[in-house]
């Protein structure tokens, strides 16, 4: 049984009938294994990196040294585990001093990434780097470049650092977890955990921020942290605080969030467009082997024997195919990495084992779901059908092959991406396409029809056999216009998306952030950066206040407990105009010349994810402590922000003229180029209370990951546009049989070859033409959806698909149709019908 | 001894409306190792009556006994066991999987029966059609006569009890028409096969031991 089975698999492809159907799978599976496998790398190589953020895997931060009993846990658990005290202190040389943000760190630091060190200060050249899997040894610090002019010192200087003496050992360029945090005040110092006895830096009621830091198997790291949590929770210790790598970077996680979504889109349409190129290839497939299963059963071979015969060969092309398909799917990812390789980590972290499984059961389900259903009626095909060719057995309903394609693809996109509102809401989308299309395919087809006959000719010939097949044609318009359509989608998202963050993350985008610029001296600090051509985004005003009532009642104690901005001061600002980069949700935002009259309430907005999670409603009152005086404000509206747009953003806006009398600083954000660094010594030297907040080094580690994305991003379409064209493939070859007969029949009737070549190039053209127009007002409709879900834009129409789409579709299919059906021209005619017969 | 029977064999389709009758109340008997021509003008019922005959299709009344089985008292899966056991085709359009070489197209069969050497089985049949040198050819690198020739050779290759032949000179000309007679009747002969034929051709129809003329679906005539 198997080996007759392997014998008719291995003649069917000889004979290039599996072509088509062996291609298809392959290229499903590849494009799922290649998107699977560089998602599942690329993912764990940001999962990574987003623990160099943390510079560890987990990390436990508060306000008190850590418990040593957490490093005696942490070795239970098999785990490394490292302690960082992080604190401001001034640092002396000679006459010259300054602030610095000081960092301690034990013989374990860094547990995740490296720190990287140079000895030539200010060196943008990373061949003048090191990178180091620890800190600076006892009786050494590492300091910023910037701090050598600020104290007037060198490599191999000391400086004084509270009580005892540290030499200047490296300059570190970058450390992993240097982070967006804003506890970068002043230039680092890095120095041994073990040198702060002796230094005497820390007195009690110092303000030291602690964190303990672990990293090791992500399950034991897990078994940590519930360990942790447990003890913390029953402890009531509400000092600490556990963070995670997904949690150590907003922004970083988002754009992680946003790759990961876009390569599942990517990918999942891949599947599904091969899965539509693997049903009409098979549905050829199976219309060619309605002969060969005539005579089977016209010599006695039974139907189950035929369905064991056609079970055991595609079970065969299955495993076969999904064995090539992942190798090929391996091939496609290496030569993405391989082209990627300066945008990528050296070396990624190797794949686990779900994208091959992915990829195989692609493979499996996608015969089970896209062929077997148009090979099922094969074994009930009718022994009578070797006499009469018009018997073809009875193929399986329209409704019933959609029915188990959707589930077979509402199946695999769950497997790939375990959500299944985005499987269902994907595959309704394409669902609703489709019905779109071939509703406009019909009326068309019925427009090119009179529009052919009035012009005569080929015209007449080539729409007539459209508007005959139109079934068939339409079909064929369904599996073209999907595939423009989805290209043009693609196409304009990717490039959107590109768009958008290289916006978010322009060259110029802000880098630095100052804060605590007190309000007379926010004036001289314009003119001074006016003076370096440096110019901000903006300058805000902040007052520092707690909130302490909601309703009259303090907040609940549980609430307290989960939210940390209910224990700590809060920045509160005032705006008269919905400030840039805010988009109100919900409550209208006040007039900007607001005046309130005494005892009018004072209205507030707020950031509309806190107030989900502090449950403020609309019309709640909110009581804030300021320096002790207390005010009640009313919550009027919510809104939402883009933290990744760099400027200075607020959970609390109010009106102006309402916190104006309370103690406030002012905040700005601004671009520093490398070459214009050292104006924040010019800064801090005039203006020591100034808090620096260099972001230009997280931000160039965004701009790498960005960069990476996108170039995975540009292999995906490429691959999807491969797909695209498969299916136009097995459309065309699905209808060349009777394209093959009419030829046959033209030119026995005498017609040129130049004619039949002509009648087909314009019948092609017109098929190809029309699905691209309907591709163009899919296209259209499915963009503004996007546009209006995705980044909140307008609609706008995009003349150019319009003009592309036929177009495009017209020359593709032409010359995909006649590059195909050419050979059929060259054949004698009698041996063509003969071969038909 | 009588190997296949047909008994008020009727067979009625539904066209629009109307019961259209194909066949009308035929009878007919073959003895072993007879040759019986089914003759007729186009439309008269001939291949209908040949796919009654082999079990391909079933009668809307009357019956067929196929080596004393009574075909209409059979399943689909029954009737193939019959039909892999007893019987054999000849087809006007020959038939032959486009895909397969000659060799592969007779050893098919055979392979499917699971018949050791089917190849060398197969080889040594086509040498007797005198295609020994063109095992490895497809169908479409041979002519007409040929292709029936390979046809002919993967019918007898099974050793059929009987032999069913629709037209097997339909598609040919008259003189490699000829030619695929003679070898047609060589074999049966050999290997004493039963064989029911459908034809035009007089000249193929009087090489038959008997013949049954058909018009429009009621025997007019037999010899």
């Amino acid at each position: 049984m198997i080996a007759i089975a392997v014998k008719l698999l291995l003649r069917n492809w000889r004979s290039g009938a599996l072509r088509l159907v062996v291609g298809s799978l392959l290229l499903a599976v590849a494009v799922v294994t290649s998107v699977a496998l560089l998602a599942d790398r690329v993912e764990r190589a940001l999962t990574e990196q987003s623990a160099t953020f943390l510079a560890a895997d987990l990390a436990v931060r508060g306000p008190n040294p850590p418990p040593p009993v957490w490093q005696q846990w942490a070795q239970q658990q098999g785990l490394r585990a490292s302690r960082i005290a992080a604190f401001n202190s001034m640092v002396y040389a000679g006459d010259e001093m300054h602030l610095a943000a000081v960092k301690a760190v034990d013989d374990g630091y860094p547990l995740r990434g490296e720190v990287v060190i140079s000895e030539q200060p200010f060196s943008q050249l990373a061949a003048d780097w090191q990178p180091s899997r620890s800190g600076p040894p006892r009786g050494q610090v590492w300091v910023d470049s910037r701090l050598l002019p600020l104290l007037d010192v060198a490599l191999g200087d000391t400086i004084e650092l509270g009580t005892t003496e540290l030499t200047i050992g490296k300059v570190v360029v970058t450390e992993p977890d240097r982070g967006g945090s804003f506890s970068l005040f002043g230039a680092r110092v890095l120095m041994h955990y073990q040198d702060l006895e002796a230094a005497a830096v820390i007195q009690p009621g110092s303000r030291v921020r602690y964190r303990f830091l672990v990293a090791g198997e992500s399950v034991e790291v897990a078994r940590f942290n519930q360990r942790l949590s447990a003890e913390l929770s029953a402890g009531d210790d509400q000092h600490w605080e556990l963070i995670t790598p997904e949690r150590a970077e907003a922004s970083i996680a988002d754009t992680v969030q946003r790759g990961r979504t876009f390569l599942l889109l990517a990918g999942s349409v891949g599947v599904i467009l091969a899965g539509v190129a693997l049903a009409l290839a098979s549905r050829q497939f199976a219309d060619g082997q309605l002969a060969q299963v005539a005579l089977l059963k016209c010599w006695g071979v039974g139907a189950g024997r035929v369905r064991r015969l056609y079970a055991a060969q595609l079970l065969l092309l299955a495993l076969l195919g999904s064995a090539a398909g992942l190798l090929l799917g391996w091939l496609f990812h290496a030569a993405l990495l391989a082209v990627l390789a300066d945008y990528l980590p050296a070396s990624l972290p190797a794949a686990g084992g779900q994208p091959w499984l992915v990829g195989a059961a692609t493979g499996v389900l996608a015969l089970v779901g896209f062929a077997l259903p148009a090979l099922w009626h094969l074994p009930g095909l009718p022994p009578l059908a070797v006499l009469r060719s018009d018997i073809a057995g009875s193929p399986l309903g329209a409704a019933a092959r959609l029915a188990i394609a959707a589930a077979v693809a509402v199946a695999l996109l769950y497997g790939y991406s375990g959500n299944l509102w985005i499987s269902l809401a994907l595959l309704a989308t394409l669902a609703a396409l489709a019905l779109l299309i071939a509703t406009l395919a019909v009326v068309l087809l019925r427009v090119a029809r009179s529009a052919g006959n009035r012009l005569g000719g080929v015209w007449r010939m080539a729409a007539a056999n459209l508007w005959r097949a139109r079934l068939h044609s339409q079909l064929q318009m369904l599996g073209f216009a999907a595939a423009i359509a989805l290209l043009m989608v693609m196409a304009v998202v990717r490039g959107s998306l590109i768009d958008e963050w290289r916006w978010q993350l322009a060259d110029d985008a802000p880098n630095h952030f100052l804060v605590n610029v007190a309000p007379y001296e926010i004036e001289p600090v314009k003119a001074l950066l006016a003076e370096r051509n440096l110019s901000s985004a903006g300058w805000f005003s902040m007052v520092r206040g707690r909130l302490v009532e909601i309703n009259g009642a303090p907040p609940p104690a549980d609430l307290k407990e989960r939210h940390e901005s209910l224990n700590r001061e809060l920045n509160l600002s005032w705006s008269a105009t919905l400030p840039e980069n805010n988009q109100l949700v919900a409550g209208d935002w006040w007039p900007a010349d607001l005046t309130l009259g005494a005892g009018e309430p004072i209205p507030m907005s707020i950031e509309v994810e806190l107030a989900d999670e502090l449950g403020l409603q609309l019309g709640d009152q909110v009581t804030f402590s300021i320096g002790g005086l207390r005010f009640s404000a009313e919550l009027v509206n919510t809104r939402a922000l883009r933290w990744e747009s760099m400027t200075p953003n607020f959970y609390f806006l109010f009106p102006e003229g309402v916190l104006e009398e309370f103690p406030r600083s002012g905040i700005t954000s601004l671009h520093i180029p490398a070459s214009e660094k050292l104006v924040i010594n010019d800064l801090l030297r005039r203006y020591p209370t100034v808090v620096v907040i260099e972001l230009d080094k997280v931000i160039s580690q965004i701009q790498s990951v960005v960069n990476q994305v996108t170039q995975g991003l540009q292999m995906m379409t490429g691959m999807i546009l491969l797909c695209g064209v498969l299916i136009l493939y097995a459309g065309v070859a699905l209808s060349m049989p009777v394209r093959l007969q009419q030829s046959a029949l033209l030119r026995t009737l005498g017609s040129s070859r130049r004619t039949v070549l002509r009648i087909q190039a314009v019948e092609f053209a017109l098929l190809g033409g029309i699905a691209g127009l309907i591709a163009a007002i899919a296209a259209e409709l499915a963009l503004a959806a996007i546009v209006e879900q995705l980044f909140a834009g307008g609609a706008q129409l995009r003349p150019w698909l319009w003009l592309a789409g036929p177009l495009g579709g017209a020359a593709l299919v032409a010359l995909l149709g006649v590059s195909y059906s050419a050979r059929s021209v060259g054949v004698p005619p009698l041996q063509l019908l003969r071969q038909l017969d | 001894m009588t190997i296949l029977q047909a008994e008020q064999l009727t067979k009625q389709v539904a066209v629009g409306g109307d019961q259209l009758r194909i066949l009308d109340g035929v009878d007919l008997a073959v003895e072993r190792g007879a040759s019986l021509a089914i003759v007729g003008a186009s439309g008269s019922g001939k291949s209908t009556l040949l796919g009654l005959l082999a079990g391909l299709d079933q009668p809307s009344a009357g019956r067929v006994l196929l080596a004393g089985a009574d075909l209409s008292g059979c399943d689909e899966e029954q009737r193939a066991a019959l039909r892999e056991r007893y019987v054999g085709f000849v087809f006007q359009s020959f038939q032959l999987l486009p895909s397969l070489t000659a060799l592969e197209n007779v050893a098919l069969p055979l392979e499917l029966r699971g018949q050791r050497n089917a190849e060398r089985d197969a080889a040594e049949f086509l040498g007797r059609v005198g295609l020994g040198e063109r095992l490895s050819h497809y169908p479409r690198q041979l002519s007409g006569g040929e292709q029936q020739r390979v046809a002919l050779a993967r019918a007898f290759a099974c050793r059929p009890e009987v032999l069913f032949a629709d037209e097997p000179t339909g598609n040919l000309d008259t003189v490699t028409g000829r030619a695929v007679d003679e070898l047609l009747f060589e074999l049966n002969q050999e290997q004493g096969t039963t064989l029911v034929l459908v034809t035009h051709e007089q000249g193929l129809a009087a090489r038959c031991s008997a013949q049954l003329t058909l018009e429009a679906g009621r025997v007019v005539a037999t010899r």
